[in-house]
């Protein structure tokens, strides 16, 4: 059945190629929906200057789990060549994945990230995009309340902050309470704390799951809630904080409506279409303490948080070396770091791109990286943390629970998972 | 021979009439449902080409799963909702409809509409109504009621949900009570009218004893819906506000393909699946007997 | 005595009029209640219909005022964004080539179960009639895990295959009801004259089953067109989807363009009021044949 698939197939291919040469087609699998039409104009730059591949973007919904569509495609035998996903996916799929370690650009790449590497020593992921989160703030705003955001080191100092831009009239900030921002993202800060690095996040799961773990003496949890709760005080949409979508917050941040907004900079794209200011924005690190010398009231989390996998199981010689030739494109030819770079807005993992980013979120970014202020990117190794705390924290958010009820579900959580 | 010939022609007609039915039949339905009783037995994660048997284990984390447990309330609490509610405006729809009316077909068919469309569509539909529309009608019209989205309040989505629902599905209901309706002798009502019998007992005594079968009918459509709702869900609320509002087909989904353990999502839809054919069966043997005793 | 019974008359002329009167007043009064009843009904489609001729902002700012201008961008920006056409075709193609399966082998299966009775007819029977009540939740993780391991997910007609073993029990169910009540005369009669079971089957038992198969298309196409949940399961390739799935892939895309989105809703809903304006009737009377079991 199959085999007379894959000829009738082939002989389609032939046929439509007018028996002249057989193209090389592979796929890429895109996680990341908001640049799917830059991806695609890549993808067609890419096969302009290599004639003989063409690549096809396959799009995937967001919010629906990249998990269930790997398994998914790998059970119908439908892989796509390369895989876009997070650490979790690369080291879950990691047998399916080709080793990448002697390819041109792990020289090349910064060593401010880990590369994911299997038990048995191989690299399966190229690291595609790099983003951190933090407070965003709008220095338009900041400036007519006369705050200056670089000598905000404590939740003090941030308190102090919001009361100062409120008495302009601005709001302070806005909340963005979807689960995935609360619960991966936020609360992530503290598990980045706690853990610092990929080592210390798997000792800290194992931990958690053994109960060994009191949330409520845990320092950067009680911090960082410290500061939840200032935040929660000020937040504009006090009164119906659940109602606020993604994509209404940029429509308050951007216009110089509200001084500050907890989030990462994918979301410049929204932020740009209602700023007032192209540069007028950067972040902050969120504090945790009312000590500046505190570990972590200095840096914000910057990751890798899209790799990309090249698929060894299902597609041809041909399509993987079709596949690790579009790697490289990215990494090395103008075109390729123009779109990832310039069309793409991503911050790239690799020293030997030197084009500028252009919006002022990657910049903050960028200049967190050379100061090394980075904090470890939590990427949990949970596939449901961010669904089921995320909910606990917008429970806390509206104060359906307290303090105790939000460390009881925490801990819950961690106790009921396998 | 002539006989082993006719055995031979039965065979091959039964196989010829029955064969593609009963082999799509069972590839589809049987295998599936007793392979899924077996996988809610094993450790299975969705991944892995081995798993071992770990007897009631996955039922029993369900059964000490609170949020399975919650998710399980909220839909009787649903089904209960919707079953009264449909069904109650339906017939209303359905006994002023019937009788000579200008304009009867349609109205008929405008209140049918929703039905011909997804439930993904509806609750995309619905979401913008309760996100967009309400809330600026509410604040302009300064309707507290309104003024935030119904969408973030854990007990508001709730009843957002079942309102869609309810309007979804009321069409539907009201042709089968128009036909049961339709089914009463109209002389028997115009008799109990000239002689004065008040609307209400008009109904009670004439109307309702004639329509159990479509009550029947129309309260096992809608129970059985009910516990299988998902589109409307998924559209809607998606489970939010904080998963306040998955029902229990959202729990199925989001504990197999999200939190990736299917061994309990398993044990859960087949839990699901007890229930529905419990309360089903309950149903059509109650109905049954009343159907006798009237 | 006359005059008594002329007073009778008029009180009864005069009842009746005013029953009359009350009558009509009443279905006056009805009629009104049931068309803003309507209109609230519709109200919800009626906003998105207004609304997909806005941008964005002005939706934004107030969703009950009417568009300004009919522009059509909204319109054909989704159109390409969501593969409409594409997603019209799959729908199309998967809808009824399983329907036609669905009433073809459930008729020749019920006629089957109906004419030659055994005890494992009967098994049969109640094994279909059983399963009905099973929900779809039940079977969709180890249909996943079993088809999946054969490579058969992400093709229509793997979907078209399930929807066949979904659809059967019922239309099976509704087929045997029927053929129950159909004489067997004409069927001996054509024997008689020689024909095989095949053609007794094909040229007189089909024919006489056609309100039967009406109400079974009419069903089970309303439940293919608009299902969700197994399509998004076994498609996943973008090209492969049908229309509910496009629609919902594009609302996960394009979260924040509300004109977009909207213009997509329309757009998916127009093919299916233009059915139910061609085959209303057939609608109504098949959904309510389907009920009376």
């Amino acid at each position: 059945m199959k085999r007379i698939g894959v000829l009738m197939l082939s002989l389609a291919l032939v046929l439509s190629a007018g028996l002249a040469y057989a193209d090389v087609h592979i796929t890429l699998l895109n996680t990341k929906g908001e640049i799917q039409a830059q991806l695609e104009d890549a993808a067609k730059a890419f096969s302009a200057e290599n004639p003989g591949i063409t690549l096809d973007i396959q799009p995937t919904p967001t919010g629906s789990s990249p998990f269930q569509i790997l398994s998914s495609v790998y059970a119908s035998g439908n892989a796509p060549t390369l895989y876009m996903g997070d650490t979790n996916d690369m080291i879950q799929f990691a047998d399916k994945f080709s080793d990448l370690k002697n390819e041109k650009w792990i020289k090349d790449s910064s060593d401010n990230f880990e590369q994911v590497t299997t038990a048995s020593g191989s690299i399966v992921g190229f690291p595609f995009t790099v983003e951190g989160y933090g407070m965003i703030y709008n220095k338009a705003v900041l400036a007519k309340a006369g705050v200056d955001p670089s000598k905000i080191h404590t939740t003090k100092d941030l308190e102090a902050a919001f009361k100062k831009v409120q008495a302009t009239g601005a709001g302070a900030l806005v909340i963005a309470p979807m689960d995935w921002s609360l619960g991966a993202h936020f609360l992530g800060i503290a598990y980045s704390l706690t853990a610092k690095d990929q080592a210390g996040l798997n000792k800290l799961v194992a931990d958690f799951k053994a109960g060994k773990v009191d949330v409520s003496k845990n320092k950067a949890f009680s911090g960082l809630l410290d500061t939840f709760d200032v935040m929660k005080k000020y937040n504009v949409r006090k009164a119906d904080a659940l109602a606020v979508t993604y994509d209404e917050c940029p429509a308050l941040i951007g216009p110089d409506k509200v001084g500050f907004y907890f989030q990462g900079n994918w979301t410049w794209p929204q932020i740009s279409g209602f700023a007032t200011d192209q540069k007028g924005f950067g972040f902050i690190p969120v504090p945790i303490s009312n000590n500046p010398a505190d570990f972590g009231n200095s840096g914000i989390p910057v990751g890798v948080t899209k790799y990309i996998a090249l698929d060894k199981k299902q597609n041809s010689a041909a399509q993987q070396a079709a596949g690790k030739k579009f790697l490289e494109w990215l990494v090395y030819s103008k075109t390729g770091q123009d779109a990832v770079v310039n069309k793409c807005n991503i911050i790239p993992a690799f020293n030997n791109v030197a084009l500028e980013p252009k919006d002022p979120l990657a910049i903050s970014i960028r200049q967190y990286v050379a100061k090394k202020q980075t904090l470890f990117w939590i990427n949990m190794p949970a596939p449901d943390h961010w669904s089921k705390v995320g909910a606990s924290m917008q429970k806390y958010l509206v104060d359906k629970i307290d303090r105790a009820g939000l460390y009881a579900e925490i801990q819950d959580y961690w106790k009921n998972v396998k | 021979m002539r006989t082993d010939k006719r055995r031979w022609e039965q065979t091959k007609n039964a196989l010829l009439f029955m064969g593609p039915s009963l082999l799509i039949f069972s590839t589809v339905m049987v295998l599936p449902f007793l392979f899924g009783i077996l996988l809610s037995f094993t450790d299975w994660n969705g991944l892995s080409a081995t798993f071992s048997f770990i007897g009631f284990g996955n039922y029993s984390e369900v059964f000490h799963d609170k949020v399975f447990w919650s998710s399980f309330v909220l839909t009787l609490k649903y089904v209960l909702c919707t079953v009264t509610l449909t069904n109650i405006i339906a017939f209303s729809l359905a006994y002023l409809l019937t009788g000579n009316l200008r304009g009867r077909n349609f109205l008929k068919a405008g209140f049918f509409t929703p039905n011909l469309i997804g439930g993904i569509i509806l609750g995309f539909v619905w979401q913008f109504v309760f996100s967009r529309v309400l809330t600026t009608m509410g604040k302009s019209l300064g309707w507290s009621l309104f003024a935030t989205s119904w969408l973030s309040d854990p007990d508001k989505a709730f009843w957002a949900m079942v309102i869609v629902t309810v309007w979804q599905y009321s069409g539907y209901m009201m042709v089968i009570y128009i036909a049961g309706l339709m089914s009463i002798p109209k002389e028997l009502i115009e008799a109990a009218e000239i002689e004065g019998a008040s609307s209400f007992t008009r109904v009670r005594k004439i109307v309702l004893p004639f329509l159990v079968p479509s009550i029947i009918v129309c309260v096992f459509l809608t129970v059985q819906r009910g516990f299988m709702v998902y589109d409307i869900n998924l559209a809607l609320t998606s489970g939010g506000p904080f998963r306040s509002t998955a029902l229990i087909s959202m729990n199925v989904y989001q504990t197999a393909f999200l939190s990736q353990r299917y061994g309990p999502g398993q044990a859960e839809a087949f839990f699901l699946f007890l229930v529905v054919a419990a309360i089903s069966l309950t149903q059509v043997y109650l109905g049954k007997k009343q159907e006798i005793e009237l | 005595m006359s005059e008594n019974s002329m007073v009778t008359v008029g009180r009864r002329t005069n009842a009746v009029a005013g029953y009359r009167f009350q009558k009509k007043l009443g279905a006056a009064i009805k009629l009104a209640v049931l068309s803003i009843l309507l209109v609230l009904f519709l109200a919800p489609f009626l906003m998105v219909l207004i609304n997909s001729f806005k941008p964005d902002a002005e939706i934004i700012l107030d969703p009950l005022r009417l568009p300004t201008s009919l522009r059509f961008q909204n319109f054909t920006v989704a159109f390409e964004k969501m593969h409409f056409l594409n997603a019209l075709y799959n729908s199309f193609i998967i809808t009824v080539a399983s329907v036609v399966f669905i009433a073809l082998f459930s008729s020749m299966c019920a006629y089957a179960l109906v004419r030659r009775k055994s005890r494992g007819h009967t098994a049969i029977y109640l094994a279909m009639v059983a399963s009905m009540i099973v929900p779809f939740q039940a079977i969709m993780i180890p249909l996943l895990k079993i088809y999946g391991s054969i490579g058969m997910l992400n093709s229509a007609w793997s979907l078209v295959y399930m929807y066949i073993g979904f659809g059967t029990s019922f239309a099976v169910f509704m087929y045997h009801g029927f053929i129950k009540g159909i004489s067997l005369e004409l069927e001996e009669a054509a024997t008689i004259d020689g024909c095989s079971t095949i053609e007794v089957f094909f040229l007189i038992v089909l024919p006489l089953l056609q309100s039967t198969t009406m109400t079974v298309i009419i069903l089970d196409v309303l439940w293919i067109w608009n299902d969700f949940l197994l399509p998004s399961l076994v498609l996943l390739a973008p090209l492969k989807r049908t229309l509910p799935l496009s629609t919902f892939y594009f609302y996960g895309t394009y979260t924040v363009n509300y004109g977009l989105l909207l213009a997509g809703l329309v757009m998916t809903i127009i093919p299916v009021v233009v059915f139910y304006l061609f085959s209303q009737r057939y609608i109504i009377s098949g959904i309510t044949a389907g009920s009376i079991k």
